[in-house]
Order: C-alpha cells, then sequence, then structure tokens
C-alpha cells in the first residue's frame, strides 16, 4: 500500500504547478502558508526560476518594504492600459461590424437590383411574346373588316348628339363642336322634313305657276315618284352600306338610313332644281371624318384618353373642318392627360390654321 | 470578461492574445505574472540611467507585448524570466526566447503525465519508467528527490539535513529533476 502510495506521489516530480499568485508570495515569505500549501510552492520552485529569484529578492527587507506600493501602481497601470485599449479594440470591432454589415447590405442591394432587373427584362419580353400575336391578331382584325372598327363610331354617331348637347355643360367640349354634332342630327330630321319643304316648294310653285289643283296634283304625283326614287336610291345607297357594314346590327341599319338619305333627298332635290337652302352638306370623305371624329369624341367622353387622342390624331391628317377639330380636341385631350407642352403646341397650330377654332384655341392657349 | 479571462490558463490567454488580438487576455497575463515581474526588477531599479520604476516596468511590458506576438511560449514564467533577465542586461531585443533542451524535455515529460491521468493503465507505465530512471541517478540526488517529493520535506528541512543552502538544495534538485526528464524521453526513443 506504501509502495503503491510511493508510486503515485513519485509522479508528483513532474506535475505542473502554477506560478506563486500574488497572495502566495508574501505569505510564503513569513511562512503563513499550510505544510501542504508550501510544499507544492516548493515543489514549483524546484523547476521556476522567475519565482525563486522573486523571492531571493523579496528575502531582503529593502526591497520588501518597495514592493508593496509598486505590485500595487504596477497593477493600476495594467488594468489601465488595459481598459485604454479594450475600449479602443471595442470601438474598432465595432467598426470592423458596422462596414460588414453595410458592405453586405451593399451587396444585398445589388443583388436584389440584379435580380429585379432581370425580372423587369424577363416580364417585358413575356409581354412583347404576348403581345406580338395580340397585336397582329388586331391589325388582321382592323385589316379584314375595317368597317368592324368604323360600325360602333357609327353607332355612337348617333348616340353623340344627344350627349355632347348635355356635355356642353361640361366645358370639355367647345361649342362648336356641339354645333358641328348636332348638325348630323339635323339630316335624319330632315327625313321627314322633304315631306314639309316638298309642299312649301310646290307653294312656291304655285306662286310661280298660279295653277289648278290638277297642276298641284300633278306635282304631287311628280312627288310621288320623287318619294319612291329616293327609296330606290335607298336600297342603292344601302347596297354598298351593308358591304361597308358587315356587323352592324338591324337596328343600327334602321338608324343608319336616315343618314344617307338626306344626301340622294337633296341630289334629287338639285335635280328637281328647287332653290332649296341646303342644310350645311359636306363632301363625302367629310361624312366619313365626321364619323371618325364622333367615335373619337364617344372615347374621349368615356375617359378613355389614349384611344382618342389615337383617333384625333389619325383625323388631324385631314384636311377641312374636322382636321381642325380634331387638332382642337386632340389639344384638350393632352392638356387634360397633363401634357402641357404638346397641348400647347396642338392650340398653336389650330391657331396657325386660322379657322372657326381660332378664338377657342387661343382662349385655351391663353388660360394655359 | 475580465473575471472570465482569469480563469483561463496562461495558454489560452497567450493564444487568445495572439489569435484574436484580444488585448484584454494580454492584460490578464500580465497581471497574474505582474508581482513577480516588480519582485525581481526590484534590485535593478535605480541602478542606472533608464531605470527608474516609471520607466523600467512600461518598457519591460512593452517587450513582453512584443515577443508575445511572435513567439512561441511553452512556459509564460520561463519567458517572461528570459525577457526580464535580457531587459537588465540591455541585451538586444531581437534575441527571441526559445526554452533549452532541459525545459522541453520536461514539458514533455509532463504532457505525457497529464495525458496518461485518465488511463490507468498508461499511468502505471509511467510510474514503472519514472522509477526505473530515478534508480539509474546517483545516490545523492535521489535520496533527495525521494526525500523531497515523496516524503514531504521542506527546503529548508532537506538544506539543514544535508548542511547544504536552500539555493544549492534547489539547483541540486532542479538539475536531477531535468536529468530524469532527459533520461525518460530517451528512454522512449530508443
Amino acid at each position: 500500500m506504501s509502495n503503491l502510495e510511493n508510486n503515485e506521489k513519485i509522479l508528483k516530480i513532474f506535475s505542473n504547478i502554477r506560478c506563486l499568485n500574488r497572495d502566495q508570495l508574501p505569505r510564503y515569505l513569513d511562512g503563513r502558508l499550510t505544510d501542504v500549501e508550501k510544499h507544492l510552492v516548493e515543489q514549483h520552485l524546484v523547476d521556476c526560476d522567475l519565482c525563486f529569484d522573486a523571492l531571493q529578492v523579496l528575502q531582503q527587507q529593502q526591497y520588501r518594504e518597495k514592493y508593496q506600493p509598486l505590485s500595487a501602481s504596477m497593477l493600476q497601470y495594467i488594468r489601465n492600459s488595459i481598459k485604454q485599449v479594450s475600449h479602443a479594440h471595442k470601438a474598432e470591432r465595432y467598426q470592423r461590424q458596422e462596414q460588414k454589415k453595410e458592405s453586405f447590405l451593399i451587396y444585398f442591394w445589388v443583388v436584389a437590383a440584379i435580380a429585379a432587373g432581370a425580372g423587369l427584362i424577363y416580364l417585358i419580353q413575356q409581354q412583347e411574346k404576348f403581345k406580338s400575336p395580340v397585336t397582329k391578331a388586331m391589325a388582321s382584325n382592323t385589316e379584314i373588316p375595317p368597317t368592324a372598327v368604323d360600325a360602333p363610331p357609327v353607332q355612337a354617331a348617333v348616340v353623340t348628339p344627344v350627349r355632347a348637347e348635355r356635355a356642353d355643360t361640361l366645358s370639355h367640349r367647345p361649342a362648336p363642336a356641339t354645333a358641328a354634332t348636332t348638325a348630323p342630327v339635323a339630316p335624319p330630321a330632315a327625313t321627314p322634313a322633304p315631306a314639309v319643304p316638298k309642299p312649301v316648294v310646290k307653294d312656291s310653285l304655285k306662286a310661280k305657276t298660279p295653277a289648278a289643283a290638277p297642276v298641284n296634283k300633278d306635282s304631287a304625283k311628280k312627288q310621288a315618284p320623287p318619294a319612291t326614287k329616293p327609296a330606290e336610291v335607298k336600297e342603292t345607297v344601302k347596297a354598298p352600306a351593308p358591304e361597308h357594314k358587315d356587323t352592324p346590327t338591324v337596328a343600327k341599319k334602321t338608324e343608319d338610313k336616315p343618314e344617307p338619305k338626306p344626301v340622294p333627298k337633296e341630289k334629287k332635290d338639285d335635280d328637281d332644281d328647287k332653290p332649296k337652302p341646303k342644310p350645311a352638306t359636306e363632301s363625302a370623305p367629310s361624312g366619313t371624318d365626321e364619323f371618325l371624329y364622333k367615335a373619337a369624341m364617344v372615347y374621349h367622353q368615356q375617359g378613355d384618353l389614349n384611344e382618342a387622342i389615337s383617333r384625333y390624331k389619325h383625323l388631324s391628317g385631314s384636311s377641312g373642318r374636322y382636321g381642325e377639330l380634331s387638332r382642337y380636341q386632340l389639344a384638350v385631350c393632352y392638356r387634360s392627360k397633363g401634357q402641357t407642352g404638346k397641348a400647347r403646341r396642338m392650340f398653336k397650330e389650330v391657331v396657325r390654321m386660322n379657322g372657326s377654332m381660332k378664338d377657342k384655341a387661343q382662349a385655351a392657349l391663353d388660360n394655359l | 470578461m475580465l473575471q472570465q479571462l482569469t480563469n483561463l490558463s496562461d495558454k489560452e490567454l497567450i493564444s487568445r492574445a495572439r489569435k484574436l488580438k484580444d488585448q484584454e487576455a494580454e492584460g490578464v497575463l500580465m497581471e497574474r505574472y505582474s508581482h513577480l515581474m516588480v519582485a525581481v526588477c526590484l534590485p535593478y531599479l535605480n541602478n542606472g540611467p533608464a531605470t527608474s520604476p516609471e520607466e523600467i516596468y512600461p518598457s519591460l511590458l512593452q517587450r513582453l507585448s512584443d515577443s508575445l506576438k511572435t513567439q512561441t511560449i511553452p512556459k509564460a514564467n520561463e519567458w517572461i524570466h528570459y525577457t526580464i533577465r535580457a531587459q537588465q542586461a540591455h541585451a538586444d531585443k531581437n534575441s527571441p526566447f526559445f526554452p533549452s533542451t532541459e525545459s522541453r524535455e520536461q514539458q514533455q515529460v509532463e504532457a505525457k503525465l497529464e495525458k496518461a491521468a485518465t488511463n490507468q493503465k498508461e499511468q502505471q507505465q509511467l510510474i514503472a519508467a519514472i522509477e526505473r530512471t530515478l534508480d539509474k541517478l546517483p545516490a545523492e540526488e535521489k535520496y533527495l528527490l525521494k526525500e523531497f517529493y515523496m516524503n514531504n520535506k521542506s527546503f529548508a528541512e532537506l538544506a539543514e539535513a544535508k548542511k547544504i543552502s536552500i539555493e544549492k538544495l534547489r539547483q541540486t534538485l532542479q538539475q536531477a529533476k531535468q536529468k530524469m526528464a532527459s533520461l525518460l524521453m530517451n528512454e522512449t526513443y530508443e
């Protein structure tokens, strides 16, 4: 047993023991350590030159006195330098961390921006893919039955006048426009009129030739054929009309009929060489312009400014009254869209055209 | 933080100071040995130019701090002792600290012992090896070692019994230990 203990004790020769601490040093010198502690210190002293030297020095009384204050001030010095250094260190570390964070953020945003850009490009490409067939289809639609597009305008043309009159209060629509739009109402209204003016004319005829009733009758008879003639003309006019308007419903046809009527009737009247004050007739092209213009107006009133603008633009190329009107409306559209520059340019153009809209355009320009 | 660092070993503090550039760890290490530094330097204070305590200690600390970053330090006490000696001798600052062969052998034996601490069989083998080397030592040294380590005799008692000074006794013990360490290490290489 003792041998075993001895065996274990032999290991002490090579066991590593820490240096004397601040507390042990003076106590060892004073002999105030327990036997076990003292033995441990001495085991360490065998190896440690530093501790042994320190003890050798401190055994001399003169150094012993100096030791305590110096040791305390040394400790303080080290602690102070640690504090300073550690503060600086912490600040530096914090700064580094912040920099890292910042750079990470920058990387993040760069990546995000790239991703967003890629996404946008992808979307645009997708949209273009989608769009191209659709637009093609639309283009073909417009090419094949151009009337299909024109059809609503016609419908609209019938609708607009009423609306336009109401919309007058909105001041969107200048007075001349309403005049122009009300004008179309006149021809349909004229359909029943022919019956009225004709008698009047007959009266004038009567005045010219104070003939008896038979003449009147004759004229009445004469009148009869013209009445049928228009019907024929109607048919002839109608014949191309359906070709022109494939889609319109029957109702529309009925609505359309009155419109072509006046012209033939007027022609008939011309044939009858009656000095009749014709209701502001326009040439054939201006008629289509009128439809187009009214269609554009409908879009304009419905608030579809872009469509209206494109239609007005289309129209603005044409010469004459509707060219000017559409230019004016185009300017109005631009103004309501907030594109004052374009609006001003348009108004100026209208002013330059020196037409009926000049004053209005000038007023609008002044207000802009 | 400071409290946690004081519980770390020298080795850990040194590695922290070096790898993490942890100035606090360095400070704690210096603090741990500051009283010994103060004591060892006492005889050299006010001995000549630039030897006032206000100059000598900060410069010593600076020197230690510089060398801490570049040198391998197996034992902090040896390194500090060496640095103090070098400063006192006004030696060239660049002469690096290297542990002596004896010290290294001793460290290796200590490391072996630590490793075997949890393994009963290895420990027994090590004990047998130490006993064999102890028998190889001269009778005088063997006696001193046995008395000191096995019988827990103090320096004073042994010095008195042998009629030698404590310094001489310590030197003899140190040499005997180093001899044993080198014998043990060489035995393993044979």
